[in-house]
């Protein structure tokens, strides 16, 4: 009888593998991007069983709530033809299977010269203190050792803003911006006006229009006239 | 006995569905009553009465409700993805159920006390888009895929702040765990040293479930129904859920992460601690109500600008400022230890 | 108690970017100029705390001070500063005149000068993405113009690339080797029986990755089309600092956890070197614009430098850290001649618009004609020394066929850039240029200068290029 981790772990790797192929397989490319959410969610829960909570929660929060939706907009937005992208696959498959079976390859080469170094041990990560969990042991070293590296990722996240701004903000002519302090500034007196209104007149015969023209109230009287005159 | 049997797969098994149960129906029931609840409060408002044909009081409406959203056909749009339209609703509200998972309910009791809750339920709230998202993309509909790109990037918008909101709670309690943070308001509520944050997070919470005077993606003003526009019967009826109990959620959270959660104010402990924290649930629920029947809706720009250029530098402002004074006087969680 | 204050010139570059930034967002008027001033201002402050830093290791072994370091700092600083000074004009008559292209050229800057004192695999990482993003940015800065946006994107995609061979070497190499701290590579870089297979493709990617910031053939590909397209300033900048930062961490990383292994990079490297001199020369043979010709001959310059890294000696450092410093004058100064071409308010390009040049304008013709004898080679101009230093150091460990092509190739390069000479003074007149803003004209005369009087200074460059090698070899 295998133990509970032990099923949830092939449980979490088989889906795992299983959506992350899908990713690639296909063929509309919504499904695509919601295979890899599936495939983030069960590579949390791998993280999960490995007893690292908060990379866990972070994978959740950052890729599956941050990135993945921006994949979804920008999949659903655009209207990609995927037969008509897929029409270079035969040409390119035999070049691009080639290079794999190189890279595989190597990386066959790699896993068979595996030997790890004899001082390796002592340098590698070490498991959580016993006294405090995964997420205070992380925070811990991530502030204090690895402090200059955590800011120059802060720059880089900041260069990062400020590009997509300079590449893409530019100044409109025409735009009517809402300004607060001026909303809040205005007086009745500016924008509101008491008329005495006889009973059963219409607004054509009153003469009153809509924006009342600011200036020359003297105007008034004439066009008055000259409305009733048409009815 | 007992911890044997809670001790092998099967019992364990059992004990967590019990426990499951015994959080999910009382929320679902307090969701059903909100909107009767809701109904009633805006008639108040409105000086009507509400439902009262119903039940004594109209108190079976929801049930009615419910009973009538069963009874109707599932319409299901030419040229949708019916696999995805169909799934888009159960993931709203399965989120909207899991999230409860974590939330305590009197001292040490969750479903999972794990460490790291309130980053888990800020990960399940993040996750909420993808219903959204997903329903207006799978409902071949312009207008329901223009008022689910409304509600994401809303909701992406206000999440942003409630993060930076939430910093600021983990600095003064020093633990990502519920219960801890509930534990460390013994003394005094989070909402007074934290009040502009409560205030924010107040706001945000509006704006997160998509709620007045936030829901221009489904307002009357705007784009009809927004994001769910094609749904009918009891796929509509599972939205309707999530978003009430979203609001659930939403209202827990705030009360727990502000006012203290299961702790008893005043020294009423004598009260249990459930009590008070479906008490202070049913204070924000009303919130939300009373919310509605004040304010006008707010147009896509303003909210935005709420979002983005006022609460986000308030928030992020905040997180120095308390980060600094807990700093300087010396009173970060863990350091008199 | 953490040692802070190593990285204060850094500290101090960022933070003062940090204000720029903020100052040109609030001022709301047109304040490029003004914000170049105050980044101008911020690197000579950098540049006098760079020259008082003391050797040091900080951060938890992260972050290391020494004279190396800081001889490629200054001139990370110097180049950019000089860069920085041609953006001016340029900008502002391209109308691209924004306060965030000096503030993005500031933290790349910072970007390049973390590599400079990069003492692990991930401060060295760290920096380079710093570099490279500000880099994109600029690339694409002139966002109207189709050219401009396509190197943009050209570089992110094929850059973004380059950094993934990167990292998946940086992980080989941790995961082979446990540590990715400069400092104890060199213990866990050889086992019981040698050097391990996995280990050595980590080498390999991790050059692979700095070789494509050096355009180094066969990672060059890139090179042509996007500094044709990026706006001129900026192909200028990429050609200076954001060569000398990856060159001196691969010297680093080569000679320093990885020296005693060199017989496994050795061959790596020359390799590259060969190929990016005759690519360098012959392919810019047919160039006749102006920015694709500086790409090609960059390529080439590069092939040369890496000469000097080949026998993994301290003279070959010494004579690599002097080429860099020599090839950032000459760049510098030939990207300000071709910022001065200017015809009717529009910039121009082609070969065949120097046409004349001596005839209409004889002090560009001939400061022009100075940078291109330099970049040949030809004594006693600056560029000579840089050629002479790498190739002796070659012949010194018995790297015959390096030195031999490299002169090879020198000649072969003679030629175009003696062309454009030809072009200047023997064709007949094209219309003369816009008059040049006194910008321009300082950088070309400052390049100028040092070009032609380093043989003079030569003593005390030398002196410090030295005591900078001796620093890897401890």
């Amino acid at each position: 009888m295998i133990s509970a981790s032990a099923f949830f772990f092939y449980l979490f790797s088989a889906i795992l593998l299983a959506s992350a192929a899908a990713v690639v397989t296909s063929r509309n490319p919504v499904h695509a991007v919601l295979f890899l959410i599936l495939a983030f969610f069960n590579a949390a829960g791998l993280f999960l069983l490995a007893g690292a909570e908060f990379l866990a929660m972070i994978l959740l929060i950052v890729y599956v709530g941050a990135v993945a939706v921006l994949f979804l907009f920008v999949v659903m937005m655009l209207d990609v033809d995927f037969v008509q992208l897929r029409e270079g696959v035969q040409k390119y498959a035999p070049v691009g299977a080639a290079v794999g079976a190189v890279l595989f390859g190597e990386l066959w080469a790699v896993v068979l010269g595996w030997q790890v170094s004899p001082g390796a041990d002592s340098l590698q990560g070490s498991p959580t203190p016993a006294n405090m969990d995964n997420t205070h042991a992380l925070g811990q070293v991530l502030y204090t050792d690895y402090v200059y590296l955590f800011q120059v990722s802060s720059l880089i996240l900041l260069v990062a803003m400020i590009g997509a701004i300079v590449l893409t903000h530019r100044r409109r002519e025409g735009t009517r911006r809402q300004n607060i302090t001026m909303q809040q500034t205005r007086s009745v007196r500016d924008t509101l006006e008491t008329l005495q209104v006889r009973m059963g007149a219409g607004v054509q015969e009153l003469g009153i229009l809509r924006p009342r023209p600011r200036a020359e109230p003297a105007e008034e009287e004439p066009r008055h006239e000259h409305a009733a005159g048409d009815h | 006995m007992h911890d044997f049997f809670f001790n092998t797969l099967v019992g364990h098994v059992l004990l967590v569905m019990g426990e499951t149960l015994a959080v999910l129906v009382p929320v679902l029931m307090l969701m059903a009553y909100s909107t009767y609840f809701e109904r009633k409060a805006l008639g108040a408002f409105q000086l009507r009465r509400g439902p009262n044909r119903v039940g004594p009081f109209g108190l079976t409406q929801p049930f009615a409700d419910a009973v009538k959203l069963l009874f109707k056909e599932t319409i299901i749009p030419a040229g949708a993805n019916r696999l995805l339209f169909l799934m888009a609703p159960a993931i709203t509200f399965v989120l909207a159920c899991m999230a409860w998972a974590v939330i305590p309910t009197f001292d040490g009791g969750a479903v999972a006390d794990i460490n790291v809750g309130i980053l888990y339920l800020f990960a399940i709230s993040s996750l909420g888009v993808y219903g959204i998202v997903v329903a207006g993309w799978a409902s071949n509909s312009k207008y329901a895929f223009l008022g689910a790109l409304r509600s994401a990037a809303q909701m992406i918008s206000y999440e942003v702040s409630i993060g930076f909101v939430l910093v600021c709670v983990i600095l003064c309690a020093g633990s990502l765990n519920l219960n801890d943070i509930v534990r460390a308001q013994k003394n005094l509520w989070y909402c007074v040293p934290l009040f502009p944050m409560f205030v924010v997070f107040l706001v945000s919470m509006l704006a997160e479930t998509n709620r007045a005077p936030f829901d221009l993606p489904e307002g009357e003003s705007e784009i009809v129904a927004g994001f769910f526009v094609e749904y009918s019967s009891m796929a509509f009826g599972l939205f309707f859920l999530g978003e009430y109990t979203n609001m659930l959620l939403m209202s827990a959270l705030a009360s727990i992460l502000f006012l203290g959660g299961w702790q008893a104010p005043f020294g009423l402990s004598f009260i249990p601690g459930v009590v008070w924290l479906l008490l202070k649930i049913c204070m924000f629920m009303f919130f939300y109500f009373w919310v509605r029947a004040t304010f006008p809706r707010y147009r896509y720009d303003q909210l935005m600008r709420l979002g983005w250029k006022v609460f986000l530098p308030l928030s992020l402002g905040w997180v120095v400022v308390t980060a600094g004074f807990l700093e300087v006087f010396h009173m970060l969680p863990g350091e008199s230890m | 108690m953490m040692n802070w204050a190593a990285a204060s010139p850094e500290i101090f570059l960022a933070v003062a970017g940090m204000a720029i930034l903020l100052f040109g967002v609030l001022l709301k008027k047109e304040n490029a100029a003004l914000c170049t001033m105050l980044v101008l201002g911020a690197f000579a402050a950098t540049f006098v705390m760079v020259m008082q830093t003391v050797p040091q290791t900080a951060y938890s072994s992260l972050f290391v001070t020494d004279a190396f370091a800081s001889y490629a700092k200054l001139l990370i600083l110097a180049g950019g500063a000089l860069t920085m000074v041609l953006s001016l004009d340029y900008n502002e008559r391209q109308g691209i005149g924004r306060f965030e292209f000096p503030v993005l050229m500031l933290f790349s800057t910072v970007g390049m000068m973390t590599m400079a004192s990069a003492a692990n695999l991930m401060t060295l990482y760290m920096g380079l993405e710093l570099m490279s993003l500000s880099i994109y940015v600029l690339a694409a800065f002139a966002r109207e113009e189709l050219r401009s946006a396509e190197a943009g994107l050209k570089y992110f995609v094929l850059s973004a690339l380059a950094s993934g061979l990167l990292l998946y070497g940086i992980s080989l190499t941790y995961g082979f080797a446990g540590t990715m701290d400069f400092a104890k590579l060199p213990d866990a870089v050889t086992g019981v029986d040698g050097v391990s297979t996995g280990l050595m493709v980590g080498i390999a990617f991790v050059i692979a990755g700095l070789a494509f910031k050096l355009s180094a053939v066969p990672f060059h590909m890139w090179t042509p089309d996007v500094y044709e397209g990026a706006p001129t300033p900026v192909t200028a900048f990429m050609s200076t600092a954001p060569k000398v930062a990856p060159f001196v961490v691969l010297l680093r990383v080569l000679i320093g956890p990885f020296g005693h292994v060199s017989v496994q990079w050795q061959p790596i490297i020359e390799v590259v070197s060969i190929a990016s001199m005759l690519l360098g020369s012959f392919a810019a043979i047919g160039q006749t614009n102006i920015k694709r010709l500086m790409a090609y001959s960059s390529i080439g310059h590069m092939g040369y430098a890496l000469v000097g890294l080949a026998p993994g000696t301290e003279s070959g450092v010494r004579g690599v850290l002097i080429y860099l410093l020599t090839y950032v004058a000459m760049s510098a100064g030939a990207f300000a001649c071709v910022i001065a071409m200017r015809r009717q308010g529009k910039s121009v390009e082609r070969i065949s618009d120097l046409a004349g040049l001596a005839k209409t304008d004889l002090p560009l013709a001939s400061l022009l004609t100075l940078f291109m004898f330099s970049m040949a080679g030809v004594p006693p101009f600056a560029g000579f020394f840089g050629k002479l230093y790498v190739f002796l150091a070659a012949v010194q460990s018995g790297l015959w066929l390096l030195a031999i092509v490299g002169i090879l190739t020198s000649v072969v390069a003679c030629y175009y850039y003696i062309r454009i000479i030809k072009v200047m003074f023997f064709d007949a007149p094209a219309p003369a240029f816009d008059t040049r803003s006194a910008s321009v004209s300082f950088v070309a005369i400052a390049s100028g200068m040092f070009t032609l009087l380093f043989v003079l200074a030569l003593g005390p460059f030398t002196g410090a290029a030295e005591a900078a090698a001796r620093v890897l070899f401890g």
